[in-house]
């Protein structure tokens, strides 16, 4: 149910505006001359993809990051923001996607901790008074003598909340404040925003990717894509198809894989696969599918779904709480990763650097993460140099690895060609079943297009292929079938004629649910 | 650093060649001798007298060089312990108490087959050979233990093998003090003494421990650099998550390494209660083993993971400290500058590998960084 401002509030002028905003990463443009304005007392929605710019522009906001060009007006006085500390001064406060509280404290100490105020001793009597009103006044119920590491997600949520609120603030920006919480933690969180801004006359801004939650708690809505504001809207006025076309854009490049090639037999069934993370949530919820040879299955969504934890379990590196693989009419549930290597499965992981590579080893020696178990290279327990020499040479001319020599470490590799070299790696195995995580994630234009053609290859040679991505041009271009997840749950399973990208782009955002299996 | 028209930095140096390693490690040792004339000067010795004491009892005089022989051949299987363990990123810090199990079982074997009392129920060979395995695989079960618990149930190896080194203390002082069941003849808070034929043989005065810890250390260096299972070993040192997705099993290996590093240990207890003339049983004053097997720490570290590299490091460490504790009794030098000197090679060493991988680089600054200064103070 969306929101609506009191009507007798007529569009004033904003209590904080940016204007003409730029601002260049190396090698990118995050934002490009954006103006955002958000009004006094309103949950303001900032929507958008991953690396649409939203978190870039949060971050100008609270004096993370300084702005090329453009400035911040508050309350139509330009304000410079040198740091976060200028802005918490001027009542913005920040809540950040990834918690930063002190486990070990208790929650009136992570609450006090780091405000202006307390320098030199602590009167946490004192403290504690102020924050027993505060909680009052908001109508907050936490227990502030519990220690952090006690509480769960959503009440740890609230201690930064009502951090932010001690230390002032009266403009709150939460990051993705959602994207850990359980769907009851949602719904209290919601509606405590909204008591806040009814009752308090504070302002929240609120940074999402999920639909439902821009319609559930939002006055307004500003859309980004690529770097621009693409729309601004009342959240009344608003639909969610509105929101998917305006989040992905019309113009969609298709470049299908050649579907001329049969399809082979059935590779591999999953079914009612469940996984916990690795904050134990059960973070995958009764996935099933089946995949043949010579097929490619897009797994399209937004990161943190539960696309990790599938990935993983398939891999055999995290354990399936519920469910069923069966590999080749063999049931692999339980093996080892290295038992599932041996009957063929190859994995991409989405983190190069953190598992796919080694950084301190050599091109060779990371080409051996794959073959240290295969006879063929360890005769008598010894392992072949001069073989895994010339497998590594053969990889790196024919992936295009930019590398001096094979006995470069793989920390002097940039994140392309070290992909190109995890591919070659991996693919040299010829695994019949392949899952490639985010496999072009960061990569340029030229690296993108050729870890595309090489799964394209693989899949041609009878591989099945599990591709995981947000990018939803790379889905259909590849996908012989697509599966949009949302909170750990296959939406649905489509035939690729049957997908295109307003479909897809809205479950991945968490529209239709009511269509997968629940 | 801002030196003028020059900077001065720290960078990463990109490849070391075998040479510079050498070098670092000799010009740290001449460091640390240079530094330890501090302490003789301050005890009124004479300098140069001191050193030729240090020295030519360490490795010049025929008693000096067998003792610290000796020596070397403890910390050196002490080096292994830890090294092993080291090198799949987990920290063995259960020397002692590992040392001290593999002691307790080789004096289990004659005690149990009442060896000590002169009549030999097996050929003395075979006891030995017995006595060695009961002694590694006591330090293996030990170093298992701790292996295990970490690769099972998370829980931190030093904790677990630090713990263990004050149980196996104490167990140790229970069975040689009075009324323990390896309790000396004349009951002096000692352990009994090995019969002669059951002592490790000699060969020149060198026990034939010396030739396992050398094979030990060619054979160490060649299962990491050559086999498959050394390469698991390291890939799992240098990135566990990495080392998981290549199929290597964190469970089988943490064991495997701790039980590796353990059965070293044991062997060093071996060594130092049944090898070496005039020991031949478990002292009273055995602690100081215990605290002597932490050296084994410095000289892996010191190596870098090195098994053939420690041998020289083990070498040193013992005449020195067997140098410095003889130039102490008889230049009448203070208490602990046997100490003193092994610390202050730490520190040179450890000193030393910020400039191994790091050197100082000069650069010019270009001109065009460089703002021109105002030579004048603006009006006003």
């Amino acid at each position: 149910m969306p929101l609506t401002l009191p009507a007798d509030r007529a569009p004033a002028e904003p209590i904080l505006a940016a204007r003409g905003i730029t601002k260049r990463f190396p090698g990118v443009l995050a934002l490009d001359h954006v103006d955002f304005e958000v009004q006094a007392g309103e949950v303001h929605a900032v929507l958008g993809q991953n690396g649409a710019g939203k978190t870039t522009l949060m971050n100008i906001l609270f004096g993370l990051v300084q702005p090329d060009e453009g400035g911040l007006y508050l309350r139509g006085q330009r304000v410079h923001f040198r740091s976060p500390h200028d802005a918490i001064a001027q009542g913005i406060g920040m809540v950040h996607q990834t918690r930063r509280l002190v486990s070990a404290h208790t929650v009136l100490e992570n609450i006090v901790l780091g405000h202006p105020r307390v320098r030199g001793f602590l009167n946490l009597r004192g403290a504690r008074r102020e924050v027993e009103a505060l909680c009052h006044r908001y109508g907050f119920t936490v227990d502030l003598g519990a220690r952090v590491w006690q509480l769960s997600e959503g009440e740890r949520q609230w201690v930064e909340i009502l951090k932010a609120l001690y230390g002032g603030a009266k403009i709150l920006i939460l990051d993705e404040p959602t994207s850990v919480l359980t769907p009851p933690e949602v719904k209290t969180l919601l509606a405590g925003l909204q008591a806040l801004v009814r009752d308090r006359g504070v302002t929240v801004l609120l940074v999402t990717h999920k639909l439902p939650v821009v319609m559930a708690a939002s006055h307004r809505v500003t859309v980004f894509r690529s770097g621009s504001v693409v729309a601004r809207l009342r959240t009344g006025e608003a639909t969610e198809e509105i929101l998917v076309q305006h989040m992905i854009g019309r113009e969609v490049a298709f470049r299908t894989a050649d579907r001329s090639t049969e399809t082979g037999r059935p590779l591999l069934h999953v079914e009612q696969l469940s996984a916990f993370n690795d904050r134990g949530l059960l973070a995958l919820r009764g996935v099933s599918f089946s995949l043949r040879a010579g097929e490619v299955l897009g797994v399209a969504g937004v990161t943190g779904n539960g696309q990790e934890e599938l990935a993983q379990v398939l891999a055999g590196l995290r354990p399936a709480t519920s469910g069923k693989v069966r590999f080749d009419d063999r049931d692999v549930t339980h093996l080892s990763p290295l038992e599932r290597w041996r009957m063929g499965v190859g994995y991409i992981p989405a983190e190069r650097i953190e598992v796919a590579s080694i950084a301190a080893f050599s091109l060779v020696e990371n080409t051996a993460l794959n073959y240290h178990f295969d006879p063929a290279f360890t005769p008598r327990g010894l392992l072949d140099d001069a073989g895994l020499d010339q497998l590594t040479r053969r990889i790196l001319s024919a992936y295009n690895v930019k590398a001096p020599h094979q006995y470069a470490r793989a920390r002097h590799l940039s994140g392309g060609n070290l992909q190109r070299l995890i591919l070659g790696r991996v693919l040299s195995r010829r695994p019949r079943l392949l899952i490639a995580h985010l496999p072009t994630q960061g990569l340029d234009v030229e690296a993108t297009a050729f870890v595309r053609a090489k799964l394209l290859d693989a899949r041609a040679e009878g591989a099945a292929v599990l591709l995981i991505s947000e990018d939803l041009d790379e889905i259909l271009s590849l996908s012989d079938w697509v599966a949009p997840i949302y909170e750990g749950r296959f939406v649905a399973v489509l035939l690729r004629e049957q997908a295109d990208s307003e479909t897809v782009g809205a479950m991945m955002a968490g529209l239709q649910k009511e269509a997968g299996a629940r | 650093m801002r030196l003028g028209r020059y900077e001065l930095t720290l960078e990463p140096r990109p490849a070391v060649s075998a040479v510079y390693t050498v070098l670092t490690a000799v010009v740290a040792i001449l460091l640390a001798l240079a530094l330890s004339s501090f302490l003789f000067l301050s005890a009124d010795a004479s300098l140069l007298g001191a050193y030729r004491a240090v020295f030519s009892y360490a490795f010049f005089n025929p008693r000096g060089i067998l003792a610290t022989v000796q020596r070397a051949i403890y910390l050196l299987f002490c080096t292994y312990a830890f090294l092993v363990p080291l090198r799949a990123g987990l920290w063995n810090i259960g020397l002692p108490g590992q040392v001290f199990a593999g002691a307790l079982a080789a004096f289990a074997v004659p005690f149990v087959l009442r060896a000590q009392e002169q009549t030999l129920a097996l050929p003395p060979g075979l006891l030995i050979l017995l006595m060695v395995a009961a002694a590694a695989a006591a330090g293996a079960m030990l170093g298992g233990f701790a292996g295990l618990l970490r690769a099972r149930l998370q829980v931190n190896e030093i904790l677990v093998t630090m713990m263990l080194n004050s149980i196996l203390f104490w167990l140790v002082a229970y069975m040689i003090k009075e009324g323990g069941p390896f309790m000396g003849a004349t009951a002096e808070g000692e352990g009994f003494t090995l019969p002669a034929p059951l002592t490790a043989p000699l060969l020149r005065g060198v026990p034939f421990t010396a030739a396992l810890a050398l094979g030990a250390a060619v054979l160490l260096d060649l299962l990491f650099a050559k086999t498959a299972l050394g390469y698991r070993i390291r890939a799992f040192g240098e990135n566990p998550a990495a080392a998981r997705y290549g199929g290597i099993s964190p469970v089988a290996l943490s064991l495997l390494v701790f039980l590796l590093g353990g059965a070293f240990a044991g062997l060093a207890g071996y060594h130092a209660f049944t090898a070496v003339p005039g020991v031949y049983k478990i002292p009273g004053n055995y602690g100081f083993y215990g605290d002597l097997a932490f050296y084994g720490i410095i000289s892996a570290l010191i190596a870098r993971g090195s098994a053939v590299g420690a041998v020289p490091i083990a070498v040193l460490f013992a005449g020195l400290s067997l140098g410095a504790r003889f130039a102490q009794g008889a230049l009448h030098l203070p208490f602990g500058v046997d100490y003193a000197l092994l610390g202050l090679l730490m520190m040179t060493f450890i000193a030393s590998h910020a400039l191994y991988q790091f050197r100082l680089a000069w650069r010019r600054v270009p001109s065009e960084v460089l703002q021109p200064a105002p030579t004048e103070l603006p009006e006003g």
